[in-house]
């Protein structure tokens, strides 16, 4: 078999153009196929996604508030005669940032002193600053941030671009995720699900920090039956199976595209090895990611992998910080000076340092990092130090690829409580990543129950004041 | 002024230079040619609406409300829409970016309506004979076509010869043998069952085997799988936190049993959507309603978040809407949940009916729900809960009663008993009391202490008591109510709990010097537990990280009783010291008000429930004095401690987790609904804009069918659904039974009829045999009486499902194999694949039911599997070995977002959407899974082992794997290449090369 005969968008898939794909591909793939992708020339070929679990404070991080210090503890009314709620606390009082406040930059960017590497690079990065979730609760915000939906079952935008586009070469995955060592995030794998996609879209998750980074890989240490050569010599025999098994049934593409799919299989587990491997890595750059520090090793570890990932050719990776739970994440209820400040002490450095070591390579003129989180938190305080879910308002940032650096888009309220100027939804984030990508949000669908289904639902615009 | 300016000129615009009324025909038409007809004229009707036929333009479309109001352009719609007032509702559509009606125009029609509106005959149009939908018409049984034995075989090759097609030869035994047993049981046979099947010369030895497969259990398991992945079934709830759903099995093995019993499927569906109303006493109907709840539910949004939030309510309609979607979906594959927000797009489903149906499950929620064991039990059971209600909420009828001679005597004895039980306890005399957190101890005038202050993270309440001398055998402390207190207590945290970490007594001689020596308890037991790792024998346990709380029964007095192990004499003046200590756990939870008493008696019983305050005021006063009002709480009180006392009496029921309404209050927020929760249309699905109360109701697309529900007390929630369960079974609804046909011959062939069993609407496909469905529907429903077995036996003894799955000259015609001249191929599910693997390794164990296998090892909260969350899975390293990696696929534990990835590559559902149709993907992970994984790889040296030890040479032993994986010998290079590779790789790989033929995965 030839092996150029696979195109990128085969890989980890079915398909296999040289094998009678294309009946195969029109056969699981029908949408995509018939949509001429991309619909415009794109700007980013890849993405890189920072993915704050649990709903990052906007309010002791980037969105700056006087009213908050001039008004700290004192009783919270926004007095726009709006019921104040928090999902799972009695409203407390004002509540200003433990953290102090400088601006940066030449854009003059407010960034609390949580962040110091990342406040360096402000000219680089494009801020949402008034992005809007439609739930408080981290399970139906989450996914409403990774699939534009509230509800479980639906592709997430990486399982989108796989479906899409594809991988940029055949023998790495379209979609990796990068859960936390500590633990996959809010909704579990769902987080990286291709929902009613065909299955070869969802996320392949890495676990960087394990014996066994990534499910199926190898055979287990236990079975020392299993051989190079054992292996060698059955793939050979299990070809001569199926080839006389399919050449008798030549009409049906899915036996040809099984053969295909041991081949694509075999070049991951090739490729793999070399990918995970950070030991050609120089000093320097282990040291810029924080892989010399405890706190910032595992994060920093997840994004030096995320651009060996992008580099050779993986589509959309999803970059975790934090797990599930109660604890070890953003979602910061109790003490927002130290759970806050320890879970941007482990993201902010590594962060900084991919934004860099992207944009030296080179790499950053054609791929997109984009930091987000399920939403904010209130201005006002739960217990006494801590904050409450916040769907209101948050923040996120675009930086790279068809990106216009050094702006902001939006305001919130003066007390961050609401977005109140230019609001932004995950439909209009989820339509500004595809457009830079070569897509419109719009046409890219997939019939599902009746319905043909997008990433951004019914909404979505792109938001042309951040591009460049 | 500018506005009055305009109008004026409007109207004069409107009513013509000459000042002549509006002409219809003149003025009024061409507007709605220029502006409407596009989507609402002769050729579409969006909605049902058309403005080119006079009644349907006054009457309005699907949604029902008139469009013109005559004489009163006001109130009427059409004006709102076209006038574009509300920017959401305005016509044409904002994103159609047609060009709009100009305010002249617009005026126009307010005048013409306002004066009329005048619509000559002749303009008058009629509307097109619109065909209604497929899917929609009533059940008339279809003349059978000649050309065939079975009435199935007779309309498919009619529809062959109209397509100028052939039916394929039937397949080979050995492929129609194996094909038959994946079919009906999802395993392979056995060498000794394929010998007896391809020697047995009897003429009817395949209908043998069909009745064979069909009786056997497995049978139920494999088709009980196929309605679990209908209900979206799974043993966790599912979203963020995705908690352990410790009792979902119970409906599990209640869809197996069913489907081996051969449940009429009318009787399947009732017992499924009420099968509590209407069949109370038997305790699988109420298992059956597992299936309403079968689905993913937000734990967080239910239970988490406060209940006075938009998320909260938000919440509870989403999760009205999974049921209605899980139900009428199911059973009617109809995708009413798309008229949630507006009326359905495509269907002829208003949001009103949408939300009528919502109301049929108004009254209900998501909970564990008890059940049997036995019906006697479940019957007295129901006798004593209907006993229990009527007591809390007591009607006349029920006071007068409380007269009678009868219960009078019942009240006494009850009241004897209480006061026995009370004289039992005396209160210690408190000497000092002193919390080490800070907090403040005030006592109060029943002698019990309240506590206020600082809510530290750690505190123990030190009190040292005296008391009169005697024998001392047990310690009782209640922990009481308080307004004062968060939810009224008893504990101090935010939700009223508390968490006792310990409890400790110690008893000092009297005398200065004298050495306190602790007290050993030997049981602790109290009225409520929080469950059984927080009760309160986790107050004695000596270890810190364990307590006793009441979570959720706030507001109400508690007590536990703490029996020492050693009764003894303690002389007067001896001094009690008691540690009530607040160790672990969440700060803050303190009990907040508490009484210590001695008691000398043994035990019989487990504590009961303590009486309220008010009541136990009135026992200590003489029933001389007592007013009528008194003496009617005394008597509701003591009946209601009998019942309960009875209650508690019965054989433990079983939980399943279904739809009730006997809820336990879990937390704050997540609370029963004591009547059915009023039911609103909601625009747009938002809860800012309630429109209309809706009552509960059905639909009145289908044909044949009242959109009415025949509800005889609508107050009775579950008379509600007893009425749907009724609608949906009724035999004019030609739904239901096209439904069930078209899923069952959707398994059978790989595809339905209809190729979309959940959607049976205009985006849904279109029937490829439209009479064959019709004709089935028909004598599923009234020849088999609704047996599923004997559609299964009309199936397969189809020529049409026996034909070979090979290409011939219908490739090239229908290579789609939409008319069926051949068989489809399938892949094995990923459940049959684990099965069978099980089966020939030799290590299957059949057992059957019972609570889920667990085939992950997990990390973090060991207590997980009644109710927690365990912080890892891991389903890589967990022994292929252990009993429960040996059981059928389909008593695996499902994890909702944490999946097995071996049967995740392997297509089988994740429990997160309704799962009508399998995929059956080929992917470079799925060929990952197979060549790497640890159970297979597992299963396969079991498989050699097996083989190995039946000797052999290795050519002998290729042919013996060939046999038992492929059911087929090995041809001469086969087995020669095999026998090569064997001998230098052993045997458990060569096995496994066979398990990653596609000759294994497919069925021919």
């Amino acid at each position: 078999m030839n092996a150029t005969a696979f195109t990128r968008r085969d890989f980890l898939g079915t398909l296999g153009t040289g094998l009678g794909g294309i009946a195969m591909a029109s056969l699981l793939q029908p949408e995509a196929f018939a949509a001429a992708l991309p619909h415009h020339p794109p700007k980013a070929k890849r993405v890189i996604q920072l993915f704050m679990n649990g709903g990052a404070s906007q309010c002791d991080l980037f969105d700056y508030k006087p009213q908050l210090i001039a008004r700290h503890g004192q009783k919270f009314d926004p007095g726009v005669g709006e019921r104040v709620e928090a999902s799972v606390s009695v409203p407390g009082a004002v509540m200003k940032s433990p953290f102090a406040w400088q601006q940066h930059g030449q854009c003059g960017r407010w960034v609390s002193s949580a962040l110091p590497h990342l406040a360096r690079h402000v000219d680089d990065l494009a801020f949402l600053m008034a992005m809007q979730s439609k739930s408080n609760v981290h399970g139906p915000a989450s996914y409403l941030q990774t699939s534009g939906f509230l509800l479980p079952g639906f592709p997430c935008a990486g399982a989108w671009i796989s479906y899409a586009l594809g991988s940029l070469a055949d023998n790495v995955p379209a979609f990796v995720a990068l859960p936390d060592a500590r633990g996959l995030p809010y909704n579990g794998r769902s987080a990286f699900t291709a929902g009613f996609l065909p299955a070869n879209h969802q996320g392949a998750i890495i676990n960087a920090s394990a014996p066994q980074p990534m499910t199926h890989l190898q055979p287990p240490a236990d079975a020392t039956h299993i051989t190079p050569a054992s292996r060698s010599e059955g793939l050979a025999l299990l070809r001569e199976l199926n080839l006389a098994h399919a050449a008798e049934r030549a009409d049906d593409s899915r036996l040809t595209a099984r053969i295909a799919s041991y081949e694509l299989a075999a070049r991951l587990q090739l490729s793999a090895p070399e990918l995970l491997d950070l030991s050609g890595e120089s000093a320097a750059t282990k040291q810029l990611y924080g892989l010399d520090q405890a706190e910032t090793a595992d994060f920093g570890n997840r994004c030096l992998l995320a651009r060996r990932l992008v580099e050779r050719g993986v589509r959309f990776v999803q970059v975790w910080s934090g797990q599930g739970g109660g604890s070890d994440n953003w979602d910061n209820h109790g003490d927002i000076a130290r759970e806050l400040g320890a879970a941007a002490r482990k993201m902010d450095q590594p962060a900084a340092a991919l934004l860099v070591d992207l944009k030296a390579r080179g790499l950053l003129d054609d791929t997109l990092l984009v930091w987000t989180t399920e939403f904010g938190r209130m201005p006002f305080s739960q217990g006494s130090v801590g904050r409450d879910h916040n769907g209101g308002t948050f923040v996120s940032w675009f930086a790279g690829a068809g990106v216009r650096p050094g702006v902001a888009l939006g305001q919130s309220d003066e007390w961050s409580w609401k977005a109140v100027e230019d609001v932004t939804t995950s439909y209009d984030f989820h339509a500004t990543i595809l457009h830079l990508l070569g897509i419109d949000h719009e046409k890219l669908s997939f019939r599902h129950s009746g319905i043909d289904r997008r990433l951004t639902d019914v909404h979505g615009h792109v938001l042309r004041e951040i591009l460049a | 002024m500018k506005r009055l300016a305009g109008m004026i000129l409007a109207v004069s615009v409107a009513t013509g230079a000459a000042g002549a009324p509006v002409d219809y025909a003149r003025d009024v038409r061409p507007i709605f040619q220029k502006y409407c007809y596009e989507c609402h004229g002769p050729e579409k009707q969006k909605s049902g609406y058309q403005l080119d036929v006079r009644d349907v333009a006054l009457r309005g479309g699907e949604s029902g409300n008139a469009a013109i109001v005559p004489h009163d352009a006001k109130k009427s719609p059409l004006i709102r829409f076209v006038s574009g007032e509300d920017e959401d509702e305005q016509m044409p559509p904002k994103k159609s970016n047609r060009l709009r009606l100009t305010p002249a125009e617009v005026q126009t029609l307010r005048v013409w309506i306002n004066e009329g509106p005048a619509w000559p005959d002749e303009f008058a149009g009629a509307p097109k004979a619109a065909e209604p939908h497929w899917s929609l018409t009533p059940l008339v049984k279809p003349t059978v076509p000649r050309g065939g034995a079975n009435p199935i075989d007779a309309f498919i090759r009619a529809k062959l010869a109209e397509k100028q097609l052939a039916p394929s030869p039937e397949a080979d035994r050995q492929t129609l043998l194996r094909r038959l047993y994946y079919d009906l049981t999802g395993l392979p046979p056995t060498p000794a069952e394929r010998e007896r099947f391809l020697s047995d010369p009897d003429p009817k030895a395949y209908e043998k085997l069909i009745e064979r497969l069909l009786a056997s259990p497995r049978y139920g398991e494999h088709w009980g799988r196929h309605w679990l992945d209908v209900a979206n079934y799974a043993d966790t709830h599912g979203n963020d936190h995705d908690y352990v759903r410790s009792n979902a099995w119970p409906y599990r093995d209640y869809v197996i049993r069913a489907f081996n019993e051969d449940k009429p499927y009318a009787r399947f569906v009732q017992e499924q959507v009420a099968g509590d109303a209407l069949f109370p006493d038997d305790p699988q109907a109420t298992v059956a309603l597992g299936f309403i709840a079968a689905g993913p539910w937000d734990h967080t949004l239910m239970v988490t978040v406060r209940e006075d939030t938009v998320d909260h309510h938000m919440a509870q309609n989403l999760d009205r809407d999974g049921m209605v979607s899980a139900v009428m979906g199911t059973f009617q594959s109809l995708t009413v949940h798309c008229a949630r927000c507006h009326d359905h797009k495509f269907d002829p489903i208003s949001q009103r009916e949408y939300y009528a149906l919502q109301a049929v499950f108004a009254g209900v929620d998501r909970a564990n729900r008890p059940f049997g064991p036995d019906e006697h039990t479940q019957a007295a059971r129901r006798q004593l809960l209907m006993t229990q209600r009527a007591l809390q909420q007591p009607d006349g009828v029920l006071l007068a009663t409380l007269e009678t001679a009868a219960l009078k005597a019942q009240v006494a004895a009850g009241e004897a008993a209480w006061a026995r039980r009370e004289a039992a306890w005396v209160p210690f005399e408190i000497m000092s009391i002193v919390s080490t957190g800070g907090a403040a101890l005030t006592r109060q005038p029943d002698g019990s202490w309240f506590v206020s202050g600082p809510r530290p993270e750690r505190d123990t309440y030190i009190v040292t008591a005296h008391r009169r001398g005697g024998k001392l055998s047990a310690v009782r402390l209640e922990v009481l109510p308080d307004d004062r207190l968060p939810q009224r207590g008893p504990g101090r945290w935010d939700n009223g709990n508390f968490h006792l970490t310990e409890f400790r007594a110690f008893a000092a001689p009297a005398g200065a010097g004298e050495e306190a020596k602790p007290l050993r308890f030997a049981r602790a037991t109290a009225d409520h537990d929080e469950g059984p790792a927080i009760s309160a024998a986790q107050a004695i346990d000596g270890k810190s990280e364990t307590h006793w709380g009441v979570h959720p029964r706030y507001g109400e007095p508690h007590e536990a009783v703490f029996e020492l192990q050693d009764p003894r004499e303690f002389p007067e003046g001896t001094t009690f010291t008691f540690l009530l200590e607040h160790q672990a756990g969440a700060a803050g939870h303190g009990i907040g008000r508490f009484r210590l008493g001695a008691g000398d008696a043994p035990l019989a019983t487990a504590p009961l429930a303590p009486l309220p305050a008010e009541v136990t005021a009135i026992l200590r006063s003489p029933p001389s004095g007592r007013t009528p009002a008194q003496r009617q709480a005394v008597a509701l009180a003591m009946l209601k401690m009998e019942n309960q006392r009875a209650l508690a009496a019965l054989p433990p029921p079983q939980l399943v987790y279904a739809v009730t309404r006997d809820v336990p209050p879990d937390g704050e927020n997540f609370k029963p609904a004591a009547q059915p929760r009023p039911i609103h249309l909601l625009t747009r699905g938002e809860l800012g804009k309630p429109g209309d109360l809706i009552a509960p109701g059905a639909l009145r697309c289908v044909a044949g069918m009242p959109p009415e529900l025949v509800i005889a007390d609508v107050s009775d929630e579950s008379a509600r659904r007893a009425a749907l369960a009724y609608w949906l079974t009724d035999e004019r609804n030609a739904l239901s039974w096209r439904s069930i046909v078209n899923r069952i011959w959707s398994y059978h062939f790989g595809r339905g009829l209809c190729d979309t069993p959940n959607d049976f609407g205009k985006m849904g496909g279109a029937p490829s045999h439209r009479e064959l469905l019709d004709w089935l529907a028909v004598w599923f429903r009234d020849e088999a009486k609704g047996s599923l077995k004997a559609l299964h036996q009309l199936i397969v003894t189809s020529e049409t499902w026996k034909q070979t799955t090979l290409a011939n000259h219908g490739t090239a015609r229908d290579g789609d194999n939409r008319w069926l001249w051949r068989q489809n191929r399938a892949r094995l599910s990923g459940e049959e694949i684990r099965d069978t693997l099980l089966v020939l390794s030799g290590q299957l164990d059949l057992t059957m039911g019972g609570p889920p296998a667990v085939q992950f090892n997990s990390h973090g909260d060991a207590t997980f599997m009644s109710g927690g969350n365990p912080a890892f899975l891991d389903y890589q390293h967990f022994d292929p070995d252990a009993p429960a990696a040996r059981r059928r696929a389909v008593y695996r534990f499902l994890f909702r977002t944490v999946p097995d990835p071996f049967m995740d590559a392997l297509d089988c559902p994740d429990g997160s959407l309704f799962t009508p149709v399998r995929g059956a993907s080929t992917t470079a992970q799925q060929a990952l899974a197979m060549l790497n994984d640890p159970f297979l790889i597992r299963q396969c040296e079991h498989l050699a082992d097996r083989l190995a030890a039946s000797g052999g040479e290795p050519g002998s032993q290729a042919e013996s794997a060939f046999q038992l994986v492929l059911q087929r010998g090995a041809r001469a290079p086969e087995r020669a290449a095999f026998a090569t590779y064997l001998q230098r790789h052993g045997l458990a790989n060569a096995c496994q090369w066979l398990f990653n033929s596609s000759e294994f995965l497919y069925l021919d």
